[in-house]
């Protein structure tokens, strides 16, 4: 019996070793291989995801779009009234001011931070190695009760304030099927600054042979996908900057 | 034997095992979502070690606290972010690196400033990416790490000074070296194993050239000594391969703990202090340590030398040195002269200057981290450094429940466990000076008792009258003198409100709340005269009275039976009696496996049976790290150990559940444990809850709130911790298990709050929303999962934002069902935002998960407190649902101009003949719209007139949000909202009769569609 235990317990430490001999990269193709394979992954061309956005007492129904060469807009509905609210169109990014509800630029440290971003499309960890960004397993974690692989993932520094500043996200990726569960990102601007958000990631579902988590949450809010559109065919020119209209109507 | 059948055995044994072996969950797989909420207090922070800035990014500060972990700031001490949580929270030293700053940070666990409360590290750590991850490197012994000193031309040279062992001998003490980034590391200078290195400088143009100063050290739990004939200064010229002690001009004989600074812009110029009998003070050398001068022997520079050893000469400025000390000082005149620093907390033991701005500077005290930008004239406190530590906390039965506390070298004060807009510096009230401890609220009254140290006040506070009364007991003729521990214990009576404990050697009661006192014990400690050392302190004599010993330490009343009493000493007896007093038994020695003597930190005597108690041991104040915790069922006839492997740290404290036997919680120097099968297992918990050490756990019957005070992060409170004491076998196999909860209370509350700034701490509020409370098996991480409440009839109320970790999950549901529809304008209403609030009773709580479906129930109630009827109640509810029908009927209204007013639109631009008949129902149209909702301005103050919509949603929002029944003037103004709306109903269908109509007939002539309009149904689905 005892000598039936300690090969248990080989066996067990063989396999908990085999998985600390897991790399990032390893990781990181089990999570593409496990939600539709990276040929299906670098087909993509556009997502749109339509959904609705939990906060405090309201349910904002939203769409989002994004498309390869880094264009992104989302539509909000609120209070009967649908309106672009952020858009991006590559070149400028802009948003709705809350008071006159009209269209206003992004600062310019925020344009040139979306277009770091660009290279996001579909996601980050696809071939990241071609956009520059660096992987790095910081070992295994327990969160949301579950075991996870911690991965450090580092991109393009962006500009906070005039300054150039790390781009630090953290993944924990479950061990069972090695999809993100949890993401840590740190607030990098205010007095907020230096503290870390946590979003959940879950439901993943498949579409079209390819899995998106259908709902992303944080302690700010919930976002709930209701449909994933992959590769929809989108009017570019919601993307664009609406310029003002010369004569504002009478009152 | 062939590999397979192997295989297959042993896969049988395995599922075999599993299933007979119960389940059991450790840590965040048991507590889920659980999490903790730290509510500070700030305003008086708490003891900064290390203050450590970037050399190139002024903006970048660490500071290392003493119980708080490593806090950094990226906006130049605007604000602190706690960047090591999960590591030990002790700090001796942070130390960027020169040549990576932005990325490469070292820090060395276990405080340097070796007062008697001190907490321990556990080793030296880096961090390669600014502070989010940390690697340990090694040095899991050293208890303390005073320095780390970086080559400024090569990153793979560091050199550690471990200062080692405050109570014991160590081996691990001295100076290392790596060559190799922290992989290996070479002992480069080791004295004995009394002395440690408590300073390890590096000359800035020379990194060959090292100081080390080291120090023979030692306390006890009843004695410091510092100083011996092994501290001295050291030096290396060959990269700490050969050193050599540099005294020429120093103090002959025993020495004690050296600071020294080396100048920055001038590195032959290096200063000392010294501590020694005779000709302590400043010394300074301008060759570089070969000779030494006296400079000055002021009170500001040698005081304290064991607590205040930092000198710091200014980066650019030679002649400017700072010293921590009582109230700091400052030279400007080369060291020869000093002057204190402004005003702030006393007990200054870093300084560091701004790199760009000469008269700015950070300084690290007791009470947190001040900025000056005058040269340190002014001082200004950062109020966002949560880093209080708590000796002792307690707390009341008041509806919110306070919390009440003493704080090492912050006084004794009490706050709320909720305050409208968040518990802020404001809400916390003084109730001592001095070092704070014990501070407890009288079972019935308003009246508060705390202390200050070694009882030499113990005050009763009026809260009513605002009248303090001092009433310690007093040694009384023909008796001996009475020995207090620094930390006095006091305890009040569950059986008679007005009785009141205090601890000397002998055990004080008082029945009439502290003003006449009998004495129900003879002397319960060892009265060890070899543990009464009145001379502490080594070569500067340091009688604070913080080393009292053989004292009383823990006083505990059975809740059961008044009779019996617990007693435990700092010098290892529990004492128990059963008759009140009379007679007393030492059940110690009953206790296996305990080293004599250990301090008995804690007894908690059970709610459940009279005859059972716990007692926590403490051994670190004689180097023992280990864990003891008993339990006795016999009043100590035995004692059982209830400590497993799983617990990390030496304990102070246990909370034993009041439901539940099996459950406890469990305070250690590094966080808290709980149990839920009675000590088999425990586990840590670590939901937004540091590392941090727990000196006292409190319950709060009413709320089930654990309320912890931390030696390091303030007051840490989980709130509600019910849903564990249900926790069984039957329960963790369960795919989904939802737990009882007692029925939400809909509070009728409504207040203001935010008096704070933005960087002052505020701490969150618990939750005032009803809870659903459940565990899952396993994380949900793929296919859909909702969670929905309905109403008796299955009708959905509102979805809620389902938790989906594997253990407890818990779901706030703020009352709320779905708000209104709301008419569409070219701005919002306020109101509209409002959705009304579910009434009492009972609701169903349906959670899908897949094609699986799992429901249980939530009910709630209307605040017992509140003085409305029924009736009103339901008047309240009736117009609430009036005006936010009438709110859905506005907007489908609006949505059908809207629709007409679109398709007319369009048709007009592709068929021009279709002009006149469409321009006539749109002109109509717009100019009820106008009416109706606001169709110009924005939503500040280019606001448009208000129309039917923008009034009619205030009353609604108002309305939906009061609890009362609506006024008559709220009635009344509902009717002319009603009035307006019928009317506009009215005009619709005549322009829906008439010029709609008309455009319909020529569509339809036209062969083209007709306008597409939901029904009202489909329309509030959408």
């Amino acid at each position: 019996m005892n000598a039936l235990k300690s090969i248990l317990v080989a066996l067990v430490l063989a396999l908990s070793s085999s998985f600390y001999a897991q790399t990032a990269d390893e990781i990181i193709n089990n999570y593409f291989e496990n939600t539709g394979g990276k040929d299906n992954w670098e087909k993509l061309e556009g997502i749109e995801m339509i959904g609705v956005m939990k906060m405090q007492n309201m349910e904002i129904p939203f769409e989002q779009v994004m498309t390869k060469d880094g264009k992104q807009v989302v539509t909000i509905e609120l209070q009967g009234n649908r309106m672009v609210w952020s858009a991006f169109d590559g070149e400028t990014s802009w948003q709705r001011n809350q008071m006159t509800m009209e269209a206003e630029k992004s600062d310019n440290e925020a344009t040139e931070n979306m277009k770091k971003q660009v290279k996001d499309f579909p996601d980050p960890f696809l071939n990241y190695k071609d956009k520059g960004y660096a992987v790095e397993l910081i070992g295994k974690e327990t969160v949301d009760g579950t075991e996870t692989f911690k991965i450090k993932l580092t991109k393009d520094p962006v500009l906070v304030n005039g300054e150039s500043v790390p781009s630090i996200t953290h993944y924990y990726f479950d061990t069972e099927n090695f999809v993100p569960i949890i993401v840590e990102t740190e607030i990098n601007e205010g007095e907020m600054k230096g503290k870390i958000v946590k979003s959940s990631i879950s439901d993943y579902q498949e579409v079209n042979g390819v899995y998106f988590p259908f709902t992303v949450g944080s302690e700010f809010q919930t976002m709930n996908f209701k449909e994933i559109k992959l590769n929809p065919e989108v009017d570019t020119a919601v993307f664009a900057f609406p310029e003002k209209k010369e004569v504002k109507e009478k009152e | 034997m062939n590999k397979r059948i192997i295989f297959g055995a042993l896969s049988v044994l395995f599922t075999i095992g599993m299933q007979a072996q119960d389940i059991v969950l450790k840590g965040k797989e048991l507590f889920g979502n659980l999490e903790a909420r730290e509510i500070g207090p700030a305003l008086m922070s708490g003891r900064i070690i290390d203050l450590e800035n970037h050399p190139t990014n002024s903006k970048i500060i660490y500071a290392g606290t003493a119980g708080g972990g490593v806090w950094k700031s990226s906006n130049g001490g605007a604000s602190f972010a706690p960047v090591f949580d999960k590591h030990a929270q002790s700090i001796g030293v942070v130390t960027v690196d020169p040549n990576d700053p932005d990325n490469t940070v070292w820090v060395g666990t276990g405080e340097i400033w070796t007062r008697n409360s001190v907490s321990i590290g556990d080793g030296l750590y880096k961090s390669t990416d600014g502070g989010s991850n940390w690697k340990k490197m090694g040095f899991e012994n050293s208890e303390r790490i005073s320095s780390i000193v970086v080559n400024p031309k090569n990153s793979n040279e560091v050199y550690v000074g471990v200062m080692g062992a405050l109570w014991g001998d160590s081996e691990d003490r001295g100076v290392y070296k790596t060559t190799d980034g922290g992989t290996t590391w070479e002992k480069v200078l080791y004295v004995n194993e009394k002395t440690g290195a408590n300073e390890v400088m590096m000359d800035p143009t020379d990194p060959n050239t090292l100081y080390a100063a080291m120090w023979e050290f030692r306390r006890t739990a009843w004695g410091f000594n510092s100083g011996g004939p092994n501290s001295a200064l050291y030096k290396s010229t060959d990269a700490g391969k050969t050193w050599n002690k540099i005294h020429n001009g120093f103090p002959k004989g025993d020495l004690g703990r050296f600071a020294f600074a080396i100048s920055p812009s001038s590195p032959k110029t290096v200063f000392a202090v010294v501590e020694s009998k005779e000709d302590k003070g400043l010394y300074r050398s301008d060759d570089a340590g070969a000779s030494w001068k006296l400079l000055n022997g002021d009170f500001g520079l040698v005081v304290r030398p064991f607590y205040f050893s930092r000198i710091v000469v200014h980066p650019t400025n030679p002649d400017i040195i700072v010293k921590g000390g009582l109230f700091g000082s400052i030279s400007r005149d080369g060291g020869k002269t000093f002057k204190s620093l402004g005003n702030m907390h006393a007990d200054i033991h870093d300084i560091v200057f701004d790199i760009n701005n000469a008269d700015a500077m950070f300084v690290g005290t007791d009470g947190g981290v001040y900025r000056s930008w005058d040269g340190g004239s002014t001082m200004d406190m950062v109020d966002n450094l949560p880093v209080s530590q708590f000796y002792h906390i307690s707390v009341d039965n008041d509806e919110p429940y306070n919390i009440y506390g003493g704080l090492q070298d912050n006084g004794s004060w009490w706050g709320p466990s909720s305050s409208p807009g968040g518990i802020e510096a404001r809400d916390w009230n003084r109730v001592g000076y001095g070092d704070g401890f014990r501070v407890l609220r009288h079972p019935s009254k308003r009246i508060i008792y705390s202390e200050m140290q070694g009882a030499q006040n113990v005050w009763r506070y009026d809260m009513d009258k605002n009248y303090t009364k001092n009433i310690q007991p007093l040694p009384i003729k023909g008796e001996a003198d009475l020995r207090f521990n620094w930390n006095a214990p006091m305890a009040t009576s569950s059986h008679q409100p007005d009785r009141f404990y205090m601890g000397s050697q002998f055990l004080h009661v008082s029945e009439d709340m502290g003003d006449n006192w009998k004495k129900i014990s003879p002397d319960l400690t060892t009265n060890d005269p070899a543990k009464q050392d009145k001379e502490s302190g080594g070569i500067s004599v340091d009688k604070s009275g913080a080393e009292t010993h053989t004292t009383i330490f823990t006083i505990a009343e059975s809740p059961l039976d008044e009779k019996v009493i617990w007693v435990g000493t700092d010098d290892g007896n529990v004492q128990v009696t059963k008759d009140g007093g009379t007679t007393w038994t030492n059940t110690v020695a009953n206790i296996q496996g305990l080293p004599k003597n250990t301090w008995v930190y804690h007894i908690e005597a059970s709610t459940h049976n009279k005859g059972t108690a716990y007692a926590v041991f403490d051994g670190h104040a004689s180097g023992d790290m280990n864990t003891y915790v008993y339990k006795t069922s016999n009043f100590g006839k035995t004692w059982k150990s209830i400590v497993t492997d799983d617990i990390i740290g030496f304990a102070r404290n246990i909370q034993e559940d009041y439901v539940n036997e099996d459950l406890l919680y469990l305070g250690t120097e590094f966080g808290l444990f709980i149990t839920i099968d009675g000590g088999k297992n425990w586990s840590r918990f670590t939901n937004k809850m540091p590392a941090t050490a727990v000196h006292f756990i409190d319950l709060q019957k009413k709320t089930n709130d654990l309320v912890l005070g931390t030696h390091g992060r303030g007051v840490i409170i989980i709130d509600d911790i019910s849903p564990l004491r249900q926790i069984n076998q039957e329960v963790l196999a369960k795919d989904v298990h939802f737990f009882d909860t007692k029925p939400a209370i809909i509070k009728e509350e409504g207040g203001f709050g935010g008096g704070s700034t933005e960087l002052q701490f505020v701490g969150d509020n618990p939750s005032a929303s009803g809870k659903i409370i459940y565990y899952l098996k396993k994380r949900h991480t793929f296919g859909k999962m909702t969670l929905v409440i309905q109403d008796k009839d299955g009708n959905e109320v509102v979805s809620l934002v389902a938790g989906k970790a594997k253990g407890i999950n818990i779901v706030d549901w703020n009352f709320r069902k779905k708000g209104p529809k709301v008419a569409a304008g070219k701005t919002f209403t306020f109101g509209g935002f409002t959705a009304p609030r579910a009434s009492a009773g009972e609701y169903k709580v349906v959670l899908k998960k897949g094609k699986k479906e799992f429901t249980s129930s939530i009910t709630l109630i209307n605040d017992p407190k509140s003085s409305i009827t029924n009736e009103e109640r339901i008047a309240h509810q009736k117009t609430t649902k009036q005006l936010f029908d009438d709110m859905e009927d506005l907007a489908f209204l609006v949505y059908k101009i809207d629709q007409n007013v679109k398709k007319a639109e369009e048709v007009s631009e592709k068929d021009p003949a279709s002009k006149k008949a469409a321009d006539a129902a749109i002109s109509e149209l717009n100019k009820l719209k106008e009416t109706l909702v606001v169709t110009t301005g924005d939503n500040y103050v280019a606001e448009a007139e208000p129309q039917l919509r923008e009034k009619l949603s205030k009353l609604y929002g108002e309305v939906a949000d009061q609890f009362e029944k609506p006024s008559f003037s709220q009635i009344e103004n509902m009717g002319v909202y009603k009035t307006r709306l019928n009317e506009a109903k009215t005009a619709y269908e005549k322009i829906n009769g008439k010029q709609v109509a008309k455009l319909n007939k020529y569509l339809e002539k036209a062969g083209a569609t007709k306008t597409e309009i939901l029904s009202k149904e489909e329309f509030l689905s959408k």
